[in-house]
């Protein structure tokens, strides 16, 4: 049986808007297990992004409990919830995030040596997972200004996985991607899924979700359909983009 | 309107960081107005007090023995003088007396008799007692009112002289507005009676303390009193030079201003690195929002906004902060006027008109605001470099193309470490205005510090540099008696660790060079225990001599040259062995040995015996005991005068009086005297009398030494406070914009993982690198303005205090990294939220 990684219990998040309460999760449960390729999806402002910044640790539930491999991260201190992160989850933006003032391999290292001190390992590590995704020698000099969409997205994966995080969370993570460059990030998602890695993805994409092995949808601030999927491969793509459709459709999408 | 929108709406969202602004120039425009407004005043107080007093403006003191009616009749005829009058008066330097509470004090002390005051200027009284209770005095006195405003005497108070351990009691009368002689520096003049006059010459009767022929006169401002001097020494063929104290309204107002315009001096300074400091800030602040603002900038211009009133709109938003800071500074000025009267009045001793001189506070904060717009239009003209779409793209000076500055793959050690000096690179200029920044500011706490530990003890570093032992007992001989036989028996009282044949302090004079200066004698100078030289040696042979510093440096004499010495129409040469400092007659002291200055003077012979006490002896009470052990001093006889006794006593006390006039103004040294009344014989002799007079420095170091180190001590803090607040507000700003700048940049290293902990760490690592080189810089520079400040000002050499400045430096550092540390605390406000998309 496929171990449990990451738990809600009434996990609640609302925010004040004008003095108004609005409510975006509501006593959510939720188990993500290990080695999933998990993707939320929903409409927008269903509160995809919201849940993904709370299941990572990026931001705290209003009420409930987040339990990461066993412990209780709702009620950690800002710092407490950093030092977290570092060694357990790896983040992809949609916007991507690199820090415009570093290289290509800085950005990677800066990730990596908050939490790993070989500074040699780190570096041929660095090199060898941007050298995985597309990138060479010349590019790791290269500031983000000098790359494009799709190469600085891949740099942001490798960011993200250097520390070899036992959750990869992504949001959006070909939103602002052509669709050329969105196929070559989802091809090494799925390349880093398939070497083990767990993935917790939030879109509204089909062809991003066609991915994962697993797809929650999310409405009205809670898990209304869970529906698993084979591992990935482009063999059967029209299969999975049926089998996909008909419970998106389901579910009111 | 919608500009003016645009730097309300900056002011509102940067709060802390306009009142920042507000505090610097607050702070400058105070200090300028205070600077600009005293400058002139002082200037003004001391020449209308000139022209109320109606006193004249130069006075020279002739030794009365050496005085030739040639002298007045070559001033009348030979040079363009009004008002000339001849006058006697007493002069006595660091005459001894009581302080008001009863403590020892000294002072150079001029006494004069009303008739001779009416001569000298117009006698204006000012707080008095009435005409029939003076007349009731038995030892009436007039003090300049000086005594009244800085000393707080009042009117039928006792104001005590001390000769030799007695008191003489003088009733104070009144205060009186006076021209000349009324400075710490060059003395008081007091009006006493004629009976007392009489007396007191009969007291004061040594070569520092006697009768003097007074020329009083005005002479215009290009009268020099060298060349007078000169003419007079050419005229009668006498060493002229050694034997006159000078008086003028230039020299009376640097005695009594030198201090004033030194702490001018030093809050103009403080107000520059305030300005700077501001002016930095501004850039800085202005930099960081065009970066923060610059999509807005980009929208303003695709709207039609041209960049000239977006730039209005930063300049603007700092009119509106330096003209509140200027206006707050100016009012706290004009609000601080009375206290700065207060304590102008308090150090020159003068009335001083309360005016708070509106015209320069203005003068001043529109200096403020027109540097502050200058700086902002400087900055904020930046603009016009982003079109449209290089700003909606945040600028191309946000791209990065240039060389990794210390790539994370090559560097080693703490990552927070290797990132805040990795981000140093993109903060270039900042660094720049941030070194020039710390780098004022350094120098004026080291010196602050430096300045500080000098005074912490009171008066004991200045004495360190009066280039003359002050911690003994002067017994100065009578006539005749042997000073190495005295010495050798006060050598052995079990209070005294070591005593010293010298001399005491005579003048003599360089050839080539005006005015005179003491002459320091040691039979060896290895004796001597706070003569401390600067570079070469002390004389060791009778062709030597060391100089004081500041002769050293005025006559451009150098360690190895031969100088001319001259000494009553005698000269000799010396080579120059060495300098040390002197602030005993302005640093132009010559230090011979015995020998040395017998070549000069071939009758001299040693009389001062210096006497150091172990350490906890009670001065006064040795002074007694010693007095007592001696068949007390000669100049106790006339004290007699001062008291009732028995008829017996009365006349033993005359017959010492008469003796000590003998032998210390006649040169006797021996009498035997018998006087009969009826059958009853009443004999005596001068046997019993040893010593002359007891003297130490301990009341000329209260009175001009003990007000300067208190006052240096307590500026030196006001000051280090000031500066170091000064620095907190700029590298709070500093770190607190790089923040604001860098929010998204930090946002995403939150999301890796960095704690905020990790941040704050790296942005004050980041100027480190800045604050330390600063530091440096600042400590190096401090050290040559500190040694220029001492030599200019007390003509010492000031003495590099390495360990101090490196234990400030280390603090100085830290406080910068807790500092940048505390003010990037903004960080902790950023939420990793920011970075959603939805």
């Amino acid at each position: 049986m496929v171990s449990s990684i990451l738990k809600t219990q009434k996990l609640c998040k609302s925010f004040s808007n004008g003095g108004v309460q609005q409510h975006v999760i509501k006593n959510l449960d939720l188990d993500i297990r290990e080695g999933d390729f998990t993707v939320i999806m929903g409409a927008s402002g269903s509160g995809k992004s919201t849940l993904l910044y709370a299941l990572s640790g990026m931001d705290r539930p209003g009420m409930g409990k987040v339990i990461f491999d066993g412990k209780e991260i709702q009620d950690f201190s800002n710092d407490e919830l950093a030092v977290f992160r570092r060694g357990n989850c790896g983040f992809v933006f949609q916007s991507i995030y690199l820090l415009e003032n570093q290289t290509v391999l800085d950005n990677v290292l800066t990730a990596a040596l908050i939490v790993q001190k070989n500074s040699q390992e780190l570096v041929a590590k660095a090199k060898e997972l941007l050298k995985r995704v597309g990138l060479n020698e010349d590019d790791f000099v290269k500031y983000p200004n000098q790359l494009s969409g799709g190469e600085a997205q891949r740099v942001g994966i490798v960011r993200a996985i250097i520390n070899d995080p036992r959750i990869l969370f992504a949001d959006e993570p070909t939103g602002q991607l052509n669709s050329s460059s969105g196929k070559d990030v989802l091809d090494i998602f799925t390349d880093i899924h398939n070497k083990g890695q767990s993935i917790v993805m939030v879109t509204h994409d089909l062809k991003t979700a066609l991915r994962g092995t697993r797809i929650l949808y999310l409405k009205d601030g809670g898990i209304v359909g869970d529906h698993a999927m084979r591992p990935y491969s482009e063999d059967d793509e029209k299969e999975r983009r049926n089998d996909l459709t008909a419970f998106l459709e389901e579910m009111g999408w | 309107m919608k500009i003016i929108r645009l730097s309300l709406f900056n002011l509102r969202k940067n709060k802390r960081e306009a009142l920042a602004i507000v505090f610097l120039t607050m702070i400058t425009t105070m200090m300028l107005s205070i600077y600009a407004a005293n400058n002139s005043k002082i200037e003004k107080v001391f020449r209308e007090s000139f022209e109320a007093t109606g006193s004249v403006n130069n006075m020279l003191l002739f030794d009365k023995e050496r005085y030739h009616n040639e002298y007045r009749r070559i001033l009348e005829n030979e040079y363009d003088v009004e008002r000339l009058t001849e006058n006697n008066m007493i002069f006595a330097i660091a005459a001894d007396a009581l302080e008001k509470d009863g403590s020892d004090i000294s002072y150079n002390l001029t006494f004069v008799t009303e008739r001779t005051e009416r001569r000298l200027e117009s006698f204006n009284k000012d707080e008095s007692l009435t005409d029939e209770e003076i007349r009731e005095l038995l030892h009436p006195v007039w003090l300049p009112v000086y005594f009244s405003i800085v000393k707080g005497y009042m009117p039928g108070d006792t104001f005590t002289v001390v000769k030799s351990g007695k008191e003489y009691p003088f009733t104070v009368a009144g205060f009186y507005e006076t021209g000349l002689m009324t400075s710490d520096g060059y003395g008081f003049k007091l009006i006493v009676s004629e009976e007392d006059y009489d007396l007191l010459s009969l007291l004061y009767t040594s070569p520092t303390e006697k009768e003097y022929v007074c020329l009083a006169f005005d002479a215009p401002e290009d009268f020099s009193s060298e060349e007078y001097i000169g003419r007079c020494a050419e005229s009668s063929g006498e060493d002229v030079s050694s034997g006159v104290e000078t008086y003028s309204y230039s020299l009376e107002k640097s005695g009594e201003t030198v201090f004033i315009e030194m702490f001018l001096f030093l809050i103009i300074f403080l107000a520059l690195v305030t300005l700077i400091s501001a002016g930095f800030m501004i850039r800085n602040k202005i930099s960081n929002d065009i970066e923060d603002q610059m999509q807005r900038i980009g929208v303003l211009e695709a709207l039609g906004y041209r960049s000239k009133e977006i730039s209005a709109a930063y300049l603007f938003e700092y009119v509106i902060t330096g003209g509140i800071g200027a206006v707050l500074g100016g009012m706290l000025a004009a609000a601080l006027t009375p206290a700065v009267n207060y304590a102008i009045e308090k150090i020159m001793g003068r009335r001083t008109c309360g005016n708070a001189q509106i015209l320069n506070i203005v003068f001043s904060a529109l200096l403020v605001i027109v540097f502050v717009t200058v700086f902002a239009l400087i900055k904020a003209a930046s603009i016009k470099k982003y079109p449209p779409v290089a700003a909606l793209r945040q600028g191309i000076g946000t791209h990065h193309f240039g060389r990794n500055i210390l790539p994370l793959e090559k560097s080693r050690g703490d990552i927070n470490l290797r990132l805040g000096l990795k981000g140093l690179g993109g903060e270039l200029k900042s660094a720049i205005g941030m070194a020039v920044c710390i780098t004022t500011a350094g120098i004026a706490i080291l010196l602050a510090v430096v300045s500080f530990a000098f005074f912490k003890d009171g008066t004991k570093g200045l004495e360190s540099m009066l280039g003359t032992d002050v911690e003994v007992e002067m017994v100065k001989l009578i006539a005749g008696v042997d000073p190495y036989s005295f010495r050798d028996e006060a050598a052995a009282l079990p209070e005294v660790r070591k005593a010293v044949v010298t001399y005491e302090m005579e003048h003599i004079s360089k050839k080539g060079s005006d005015g005179y200066g003491s002459v320091i004698i040691f039979d060896d100078f290895s004796d001597s225990e706070n003569i401390y030289i600067a570079e070469g040696r002390f004389p060791e042979h009778d062709n030597e001599v060391v100089l004081g510093l500041r002769r050293m440096n005025n006559e451009n004499i150098s360690v190895g040259d031969t100088v001319t010495l001259v000494s009553k129409g005698i000269e000799k040469n010396y080579i120059v062995t060495g300098y040390c400092s002197s602030m005993i007659n302005g640093g132009t002291s010559f230090y011979l040995t015995s020998e040395g200055y017998r070549r000069l003077d071939v009758n001299a012979r040693p009389d001062l015996v210096n006497i150091y006490l172990n350490d906890g002896v009670d001065e006064s009470a040795f002074e007694e005991k010693l007095a007592s052990l001696y068949g007390g001093t000669a100049k106790d006889a006339v004290a007699s005068k001062w008291s009732e006794s028995s008829l017996e006593d009365r006349i033993l006390m005359k017959a010492k009086e008469k003796i000590a006039v003998m032998l210390t103004r006649y040169g006797v040294t021996s009498v035997d005297w018998a006087v009969r009344i009826g059958d009853e014989m009443i004999t005596g002799n001068s046997r019993g009398l040893v010593i002359n007079e007891i003297k130490s420095w301990r009341g000329m170091i209260k009175s001009q030494i003990e007000p300067i180190a208190i006052t240096m001590r307590n500026f030196t803090v006001l000051a280090a406070v000031l500066i170091m607040l000064i620095v907190a507000v700029i590298l709070w700003i500093i770190a607190s914009t790089n923040v604001r700048r860098q929010r998204r940049s930090l946002g995403i290293m939150k999301s890796m993982g960095y704690t905020s902990k990790d941040l704050m760490k790296q942005i004050a690592l980041r100027f480190m690198p800045v604050t330390v080189v600063s530091v440096l810089i600042a400590s190096v520079l401090s050290v040559y303005i500190n040694k220029i400040f001492w030599m200019i000002s007390f003509a010492t050499v000031a003495e590099t205090n390495v360990p101090l400045i490196i234990i400030t430096d280390i603090v100085l550092i830290a406080f910068c990294y807790m500092v940048t540390y505390i003010g990037a605390g903004r960080v902790k406000k950023i939420p990793v939220t920011e970075l959603m998309t939805e």
